[in-house]
């Protein structure tokens, strides 16, 4: 019928960066399973998948009741060793009993949330991004956003982080939908911390898409760092020097980690391509970045120019 | 020019996963006890004369079932070195293989229990079995488990449904509760609940309990089971006769050269009744594994193309002859 997702992304709590083994340490979360790490173009850490039992009413925008029994597919990831992830997904089908099975059939569907009666996709997926969104107060249904931000809290709180972050910055949530069809895709900024994403992809679902949704909350939560950087430097209402000072944090540990689309299978580009196009990602991203140089280069330049002048006194 | 097509691979980012040669079905000859042994080769004779009549039914039934009648049926056999040591292997397991001979039966291989939890020898290193599984087991959900708060679990047990609410009166709160039923979540109008204790802690030693390590050998017999990619314990031929000490011994020893795969498609285990609750247990344990998908599928590819269809289910591939 449909997937339907959320991430949460946030700055890994340690001071600097971690390596590469530190990387595989904090994300080995199960036992005899190895952590997937790729190098290029970033250095990018998955951890192995795991799995969370749910049996509960999923999200409608009708507010019928629709009642769902499987599994989620959770896992985390740390990107340039700074930006870490949770992640969680299900798809979610018709089941073919109209009562609940024994546990064994729905961990033979890794992933499935299987909708015992009737349930229409489109209700469904308004019910899970629309603005009446789960995770409000809304009974209980199925809360994706609290297994990711569990997983993600697991990163956070590996020992082998000092949990010094050089500043502090809030998590995000990107809640997504796939479904196959005509292709399109919809991102939409709701609150400070929460967006959504509708996607409609040719062919059936693999997890290709999940790491194209991935890689977009990355990219957003990096654009809406950088800009909350940027906004606390103050420029033009402080001096240079401290604007410089507050802005140094984006220099040392996000202006390095914009890599649009690097892990998104071919198929998927012309999806990152057409929200670069509008409303263009990379577009404001450059544009902070040119402004942090900026303020860097006339702060130098100032400075060389005080030398200068104390130096011919 | 003519655009370039690149692909661009990197190991460390692929996952791989070693396939395991697989017989068509495992049978499992018996378990015993250390003071089964105790009693003597006359107990092993009575369990081998009850068993030898349905390992012949089992190679029958697989013969039919297979295109061509070129079943692959193994046999293996589990010793109890886990809870309690008896003997050595050099005393013990002939008088076990010679045993099994008088009824024409012959035990392919064998393994030790231990080593379902945790076996280590220079050449597989270390490997915690049971570890790898604990860390698989996805908790049976009761209804209204929506994710907003973590499975509730109580500290090394596995249940299939909702316990009993607490009746004890917590301090101050004056009125106990009434006693409530504990509920099976998958049940047909009444419950069969089952709350199954994993392991135990006495400082820092953990003992695994029985129906888990039997639930790791199931898993191990079904051929699920990996450790960073490979196949853990793969069975090895003995050299230079039995060892004194058992840990000398190999995890699983390949008894017989021209054994069919240790692995099997499915599972049946030939044991007395006295083990119906620990098997109870088993399943209970198994029916919450989630085995690795790509294993899965792996299996499922091989039995397809040759022409058997393999229960969906884990536990459905699992089957007994209680005697």
């Amino acid at each position: 019928m449909l997937v339907m997702g959320e991430v949460h992304t946030g700055l890994l709590q340690n001071s600097g960066e971690i390596s590469e083994s530190t990387c595989r340490q904090v994300l080995a979360l199960m036992a005899g399973e190895t952590v997937r790490v790729s190098r290029r173009p970033i250095v990018h850490a998955l951890s192995p998948e795991r799995l969370t039992g749910v049996d509960c009413a999923l999200p409608t925008a009708s507010r019928s009741r629709v009642r769902g029994v499987g599994t989620v597919m959770s896992r985390c990831a740390v990107t340039g060793g700074r930006v870490a992830q949770g992640s969680s997904y299900v798809r979610v089908v018709r089941s073919e009993a109209d009562r609940r099975l024994p546990w064994s059939h729905y961990l033979a569907r890794p992933g499935v949330v299987e909708v015992l009666g009737k349930a229409k996709a489109a209700d469904l997926a308004e019910g899970f991004t629309g603005d009446s969104a789960p995770g409000g107060t809304g009974g209980a249904c199925l809360n994706l956003g609290a297994v990711s931000g569990r997983f993600l809290d697991l990163v956070q709180a590996s020992p082998l982080l000092d949990r010094r972050a050089p500043f502090k910055i809030p998590r995000t949530s990107l809640r997504w939908v796939a479904e196959t069809g005509e292709p399109s895709i919809r991102f939409t900024l709701h609150t400070e911390q929460e967006r959504t994403l509708r996607l409609t992809h040719p062919g059936p679902f693999t997890p290709a898409v999940v790491d194209l949704c991935e890689d977009l909350a990355t990219h957003d939560w990096l654009l809406t760092s950088l800009l909350v950087i940027v906004e606390r430097a103050r420029i033009g209402g402080t001096q240079g020097a401290q604007a410089v000072a507050r802005l140094a944090p984006a220099i040392d540990h996000l202006m390095h980690l914009w890599m649009p689309a690097a892990r998104v299978e071919e198929w998927l580009t012309p999806f990152w391509e057409s929200l670069e196009r509008r409303p263009g990602f990379s577009r404001q991203w450059r544009s902070l970045v040119d402004r942090v140089r900026d303020q860097v280069a006339m702060n130098t330049l100032a400075l060389l120019n005080a030398t200068a002048e104390a130096g011919r006194r | 020019m003519t655009p370039v097509h690149a692909t661009f691979g990197e190991v460390a980012a692929e996952r791989r996963i070693a396939s395991v040669p697989l017989s068509h079905v495992s049978v499992e000859l018996g378990h015993l006890y250390m003071e089964d042994y105790e009693a003597g080769p006359d107990r092993l004779r009575e369990q081998f004369a009850r068993v030898a009549p349905w390992l012949a039914t089992v190679r029958a039934l697989w013969r039919e079932r297979v295109p061509g009648g070129r079943a692959r049926v193994s046999t293996c056999f589990l010793v109890d070195d886990y809870f309690s040591r008896f003997s050595t292997p050099a005393e013990l397991l002939p008088m076990v293989l010679d045993a099994a001979a008088e009824h024409d039966l012959t035990i392919d291989y064998l393994a030790r229990e231990s080593a379902c939890a945790h076996f280590e020898d220079a050449r597989s290193g270390g490997v915690e079995l049971a570890r790898l599984v604990e860390d698989r087991l996805v908790d049976d959900p009761p209804p209204e488990t929506d994710g907003s708060r973590p499975p509730v679990k109580e500290t090394g047990w596995l249940c299939n449904g909702s316990r009993s609410p607490r009746t004890t009166p917590m301090q101050a709160m004056g009125k106990a509760r009434p006693w409530e039923p504990p509920a099976q979540n998958a049940k047909r109008a009444h419950s069969i609940f089952v709350d199954v204790e994993l392991w135990d802690e006495r400082g820092p030693r953990r003992t695994w309990s029985c129906p888990f390590l039997a639930a790791v050998w199931q898993l191990l017999r079904l051929g699920l089971l990996r450790s960073d990619g490979h196949v853990p314990l793969p069975p090895v031929a003995l050299d230079g006769g039995w060892p004194r000490d058992w840990d000398g011994l190999p995890a699983v020893v390949r008894l017989n050269p021209q054994a069919a795969p240790f692995s099997a498609y499915t599972t049946l285990s030939v044991l007395s009744p006295r083990f119906l609750p620990v098997e109870l247990a088993v399943r209970t344990i198994l029916s919450q594994v989630a085995v690795d998908d790509e294993v899965l599928r792996q299996v499922a590819t091989r039995s397809e193309s040759e022409g058997v269809r393999l229960e969906e289910e884990l536990v459905d591939r699992i089957s007994y002859v209680f005697i």
